[in-house]
């Protein structure tokens, strides 16, 4: 049974911990559907700063071939032997340029690859967002299975 | 100005000169002021659209923080569409807020904005009156589109029964522009269009 909660994202309470009354009650009106919403709508803002491990992870890279490749923030070539910061999509910065957008937004400037963050409330977004993504999936598969 | 912004805007103008759609006359970038904080826009009205034919002209004003955020944009050339306001020219899209990134240039905003021009989200209104028009009465919004498009624009399509509504609202004393505004809001019914112009 363990795995049955686990797979739906469920866990048990902590001690003395009370259930959220709020979440469940928006999870039951997102899910049949009386609350029509986007998660866009949801989060309107620029999403929070990278988180500070994960900027400080971030791969150098020294740039070894004269490439045509230039930094998609500053718009300026990069020179060989020029240390550059890599985005785990692979996509290269200088270290300044790169560090000013983060610390502002999470995501790579070319592609919006999302680097965790700090940011409690939104990290549950992020989740809550997934597992609405999982739920759209699971009611098709059955719907699929049922009428196919 | 700071410096990162206007270094950068020096390269994206070379880029735009150079590009493919200068080129081919789809976007024009143009410099205002000596400082590289404002440009001025041009971008054609996409084929099979009712902004086909016309030109639009665009604000551009670039702030300091720039590129970490997004460049300021208003049209200039008045425009029916649900997501530009009929009466400031603000423009509703999403890479102009929050889902703005420093990747992207004058260049692809331009071609977003244009790109805006053909598939207009009407759920997401700037302009609430034109985004209801839109919904519920299609073909009346394309027709209005057109004929805003021919007067601001400079567009092809001349609708005269439209023209002629315009000038009866213009002969009791009514500026054109406020006369048009009121026709195309109270889909072009002159009763209705008179009756709140004059309330």
């Amino acid at each position: 049974m363990a795995d049955y909660y686990h797979e739906l994202g469920w866990r048990e309470l902590g001690d003395g911990e009370q259930p959220n009354h709020l979440l469940h009650m928006a999870r039951f009106l997102i899910d049949y559907g009386l609350y029509e919403v986007t998660f866009a709508e949801q989060w309107p803002r620029l999403p929070p700063a990278a988180s500070i491990e994960a900027v400080e992870n971030l791969k150098e890279i020294i740039i070894e071939d004269d490439s045509e490749n230039n930094c998609p923030i500053c718009l300026k070539k990069f020179c060989i032997n020029e240390k550059a910061k890599e985005m785990p999509c692979q996509h290269l910065f200088h270290e300044k340029c790169i560090i000013t957008w983060l610390y502002k937004t999470n995501s790579c400037p070319f592609c919006r690859y999302e680097l965790p963050t700090d940011d409690k409330v939104y990290e549950t977004f992020k989740i809550e967002k997934k597992r609405a993504a999982k739920r759209r999936e699971n009611i098709e598969t059955l719907h699929n299975s049922m009428f196919s | 100005m700071a410096n990162i912004a206007a270094k950068r805007i020096k390269r994206e103008f070379k880029e735009v000169m150079k590009s493919e759609e200068v080129a081919g006359g789809d976007i024009k970038l143009e410099l205002v002021n000596d400082c590289w904080t404002e440009l001025q826009g041009e971008i054609s009205g996409p084929p099979d659209t009712p902004y086909e034919g016309g030109t639009f002209l665009l604000e551009i004003k670039v702030p300091e923080t720039y590129p970490f955020n997004p460049p300021k944009i208003r049209f200039m050339t008045k425009i029916w569409h649900p997501n530009v306001s009929s009466a400031t020219g603000a423009i509703c899209l999403d890479i102009l807020k929050d889902q703005w990134a420093a990747a992207l240039t004058l260049r692809t905003v331009l071609l977003s904005i244009q790109a805006l021009l053909s598939a207009a989200e009407p759920n997401d209104p700037q302009d609430a009156v034109v985004a209801k028009q839109y919904k519920e009465n299609h073909e009346l919004f394309e027709m209005t589109a057109k004929h805003w498009t021919n007067i601001y624009a400079g567009g092809p399509t001349c609708i005269c029964e439209f023209n002629q509504k315009v000038q009866r609202i213009q002969d009791m004393g009514i500026d054109e522009h406020q006369a048009r505004v009121a026709l195309s809001t109270y889909d072009w019914e002159l009763e209705r269009a008179t009756e709140q112009l004059f309330c």
